[in-house]
């Protein structure tokens, strides 16, 4: 009976009922977009960083992984001491250069990453095969595109130019041997990729045995922050950083976002809050006879507010369902003006839906609108009957 | 009830409440006897009391102070769980204004006490239609209050107020807001009701109303000043 | 006292951007001056006259220099998230410790005028091989991606912000209105016009407006306050990161008034449109 009643009261007034459920439901997508961006960043960079199962990356000394243009000495040393360890499965140290490429009368600049193919982790091969030879190289679509080329063809590059003699430096004639996706770039970068020695070799004396990146591979069950600590200690040209440590410390430079989530997620909150006491109370007070009556009759107090809060929770999961549609809609929109970051790899996402972040909405906001409607609920259910009845009577 | 028919035994009953900063006395140590059986009509001026008073009896309202028996039952001093549960299985109450569901059909409406007692809905539908039909209103058990006119909304609550077939059936002013001839018919059907056993307790203006009871108690000022028998 | 500091190229190359010094000494002859980060000062309680060594790779051995000045960040938004520390040192000291020889990076060139800045740009790129020229204001656009991204981002916040808040504000302005549908019944039926009524009801959302934006922009203002203070702080920078301009003042109050009086108007006309006797459930 109570559930007819709820039913029919909230039918009865169809205008503010769905007004209440969208506003309801507008609460919610904010609610859902500021959980998602609260953890999507983190869950994204940290599946990004491990997606190849490199848990550690060493860089130069007091820097962050290309940070700078600072490289670590030693490198096929480093190689060795890492792989001395048997907590250690696999090492793929990295080079960073900006090369100019040309291809005909078209040229351009691109990233360049020196790599050994066997143990990389920067790249997925697309078409054709990993560069093993000195004079093979792998690009990217962007690249390729810029160019005019593809696989297959020859292209000249050089690692700087000298402006007195006019000529480039460490140039070298290269060919695409393979199409890749580089897995850590920003969408529109062009990079290409070719085996270590070959850009160590081109970039001349000052990289020769050098790399600005090693990322280590554990094996499984590994502890991954003493090995760190390990590393780190043993090998003192370089900062050692774990998954979580990279993950901390991008939050820590875009903390604003998770900051501007967690305000904007309380705004909606206290204003789905607000919504919904409001919607309670006027609804109450219009009923305050109807409601003395049902108690004059002998139905008891806490049915009245079991009757209240139904409606309330109705309108409460309508508008959230509602608003998990719209959020997912918004989010998506808002990702795609924050993915325009540039140097921001393709594969982080500012908005990532987890089904855990619908249920925390959800419970949040049911929490919300219980909480909002309880008050209002036992104050109209609570009223004198005798002198409630007199005065809507003279009403 | 009593052994000897007592149904309401009220002493001393007082009604004291503060409105704009003075203390109002509406009822001042009423004295009341009812009868199983009895249909006994409270009437008097405008606040003499006797809408306080039949509140108090229907425990509605609790009494300043006095004591009051319904069936046996010790009503004052209920919590308001415990009251709330008396008038539901006890007391069946009509107000002046009707008072019904308007979201909720005529059978709904009555079947509403039942359901709150936790009668099953088979059993509840067929005495809702049982008691419509006892009304006068067979054909209409699922209009809307807003289908029904004024007579027809009075003889729903009639009908809801016997739904769980309490032993003191309560009105106050039942037939304020019917005209003449409505008035009539509700009149009739109090009647009816009083001579299949149901003790009632009316409050009323309406002259025919009062005529039509058995015993008519005289309120002034808060106090009971005479009584009539017929 | 000496600390031992490796210097990242990028970050030694500091001394090319314009900054304020906030205190200095005279240098002196030898060993070389330095001018360092203010917060590396304080982190690491390096005072003016100290002497430091400085090396390109914690291996080398390095320059012993004294600090001779203590430099500010400039207000520049690029600098906001970058945790590392700048030092300022002379040209060619800091070629000859990273062994980069007579190169650097960039220049930077001052003109006459944007005439003389045009010109020079075209005369330097028709002679240079290996590098261009860019404006400053296309340097500063370049640059300026990431806070127009954020920028965008912001104005989108804002926009749903305030759709959500016209929901919000109908919402409730309905459901406030709709309460006192039996004193509108009752007005009506003494013959009071549906204009008056409705005039009525637009006055005093326009009276809410006024008094909510007054207090919003009091809000506003305080909070924007706060949002500076406490990143200022949590960045070290003196970069103003929030700024209340009247033009804002002057956007934010006319969308909120025009939405609730707008929204009064929407309740009201519902409410009158109704014959007087429905508003009583008749």
């Amino acid at each position: 009976m109570i559930l007819t009643l709820a039913r029919a009261s909230l039918v009865r007034h169809r205008a503010r009922t769905l007004l209440a459920i969208l506003g309801v439901a507008v609460s919610a997508a904010m609610l859902l977009d500021m959980v998602m961006l609260a953890t999507g960043m983190r869950v994204s960079f940290g599946s990004l960083l491990l997606s190849q199962g490199f848990q550690i990356r060493l860089a130069p000394k007091g820097t962050l992984p290309f940070d700078t243009d600072a490289t670590i000495p030693d490198a096929s040393h480093v190689v060795r001491t890492l792989m001395a360890r048997p907590d250690v499965v696999a090492v793929s140290p990295v080079l960073g250069a900006q090369l100019h490429v040309e291809h005909g009368a078209t040229s351009v600049s691109a990233a360049a990453l020196g790599t050994i193919a066997a143990v990389q982790g920067d790249y997925k091969l697309l078409t054709g095969h990993a560069p093993t030879r000195d004079d093979e190289i792998v690009a990217n679509d962007a690249l390729l595109t810029a160019l005019g080329a593809n696989v297959g063809d020859t292209l000249r590059v050089a690692a700087g130019f000298d402006p007195q003699l006019r000529t480039f430096t460490g140039q070298r004639t290269l060919r695409a041997v393979g199409r890749v996706h580089f897995i850590y770039l920003a969408a529109g970068e062009r990079a290409l990729a070719m085996p270590l020695e070959s850009l160590q070799a081109i970039e001349g004396a000052s990289r020769t045995d050098r790399a600005s990146l090693f990322m280590v591979r554990l094996r499984a069950g590994a502890n991954v922050e003493s090995a760190r600590s390990a590393i780190e200690q043993t090998v003192h040209t370089v900062s050692a950083i774990s998954t979580e440590t990279a993950i901390q410390q991008v939050e820590q430079r875009l903390s604003y976002f998770r900051q501007l989530a967690f305000i904007l997620g309380s705004v909606s909150l206290a204003v789905g809050f607000l919504l919904v006491t409001t919607l309670v109370t006027v609804s109450v007070n219009e009923r305050l006879g109807e409601f003395a009556v049902l108690r004059a009759i002998g139905v008891r107090r806490t049915r009245i507010l079991e009757q209240i809060m139904l409606e309330g929770a109705v309108i409460m999961i309508v508008g959230a369902v509602a608003g998990l549609g719209l959020g997912l809609v918004t989010a998506r929109y808002l990702n795609s003006i924050l993915a325009a970051f540039p140097g921001l790899p393709e594969a982080i996402s500012f908005f990532l839906f987890q089904p855990r972040d619908a249920w925390l909405s959800l419970g949040l906001l049911a929490l919300c609108g219980i909480l909002a409607g309880i008050y209002p609920a036992w104050r109209g259910a609570s009223l004198p009957i005798g002198p409630t009845l007199r005065e809507e009577a003279v009403a | 009830m009593t052994d000897d028919g007592l149904l309401v035994s009220a002493r001393g009953l007082r009604r004291d409440y503060p409105m704009a900063g003075e203390i109002v006395h509406a009822v001042r140590g009423v004295s009341l006897d009812v009868r199983s059986g009895e249909y006994v009509a409270i009437v008097g001026p405008s606040g003499c009391g006797k809408s306080t008073l039949l509140n108090m009896l229907g425990a509605i309202d609790a009494p300043s102070s006095g004591t009051l028996t319904i069936a046996g039952n010790r009503v004052n001093g209920l919590s308001d769980r415990e009251a709330t549960l008396f008038r539901l299985r006890h007391i069946g109450f009509v107000f002046q204004r009707f008072y019904l569901m308007p979201v909720l059909t005529a059978m709904e409406n009555v079947e509403l006490p039942m359901a709150e007692a936790g009668l099953e809905k088979a059993a509840r539908r067929s005495r809702a239609r049982e008691l419509l039909t006892y009304v006068g209103l067979g054909e209409r058990f699922r209009h809307r209050p807003t289908e029904l006119s004024g007579g027809e909304q009075q003889r729903v609550a009639i009908a809801r107020a016997l739904a769980n077939k309490p032993e003191l059936l309560l009105a106050d002013e039942p037939t304020g807001e019917l005209d003449a001839r409505t008035g009539a018919e509700v009149i009739g059907l109090f009647d009816r009701l009083n001579r299949d056993g149901t003790t009632l307790i009316v409050v009323t203006h309406d002259e025919e109303l009062a005529s039509a009871a058995r015993r008519v108690v005289h309120m002034r000022d808060g106090v009971i000043v005479d009584e009539q028998h017929r | 006292m000496t600390a031992a500091l490796s210097l990242p190229l990028r970050a030694a190359i500091a001394f090319l951007v314009a900054a304020q010094s906030i205190d200095s000494l005279p240098p002196r002859h030898s060993p070389r001056s330095v001018a360092i980060d203010e917060r590396l000062a304080a982190d690491y309680a390096i005072r003016l006259g100290d002497t430091i060594v400085i090396a390109a790779t914690p291996a080398a051995v390095g320059d012993t220099v004294v600090v001779s000045a203590l430099v500010r960040r400039s207000r520049d938004p690029s600098e906001v998230a970058r945790g590392a520390y700048r030092i300022r040192v002379h040209l060619d000291q800091l070629q000859r410790l990273v062994g980069y020889g007579d190169r650097v990076e960039r220049f930077a060139v001052g003109t006459n005028g944007p005439t003389a800045t045009d010109s020079s740009l075209a005369a330097i790129d028709a002679a240079a091989f290996g590098f261009r020229a860019y404006s400053s204001h296309e340097i500063a656009v370049e640059s300026s991606t990431t806070f127009l991204v954020v920028s965008r981002f912001h104005r989108a916040i804002g926009v749903i912000t305030i759709v959500a808040s016209a929901i919000f504000l109908l919402c409730i302005m309905l459901l406030k209105v709709d309460e006192r549908r039996r004193d509108v019944a009752a007005l009506r039926l003494m013959g009071i016009s549906r204009r008056t009524i409705v005039r009525s009801v637009v006055l005093e959302s326009a009276l809410i407006a006024v008094l909510g934006s007054i207090a919003g922009v009091a809000l506003g203002a305080i909070v924007s306050a706060f949002v500076n203070w406490h990143y200022q702080r949590v960045y070290r920078t003196p970069l103003t990161f929030s700024l209340v301009t009247a033009q804002i003042v002057a956007i934010a109050v006319g969308i909120s008034l025009g939405l609730g009086i707008f929204a009064g108007l929407l309740a009201a006309q519902r409410l009158v449109r109704r014959p007087p006797l429905s508003l009583f459930g008749r």
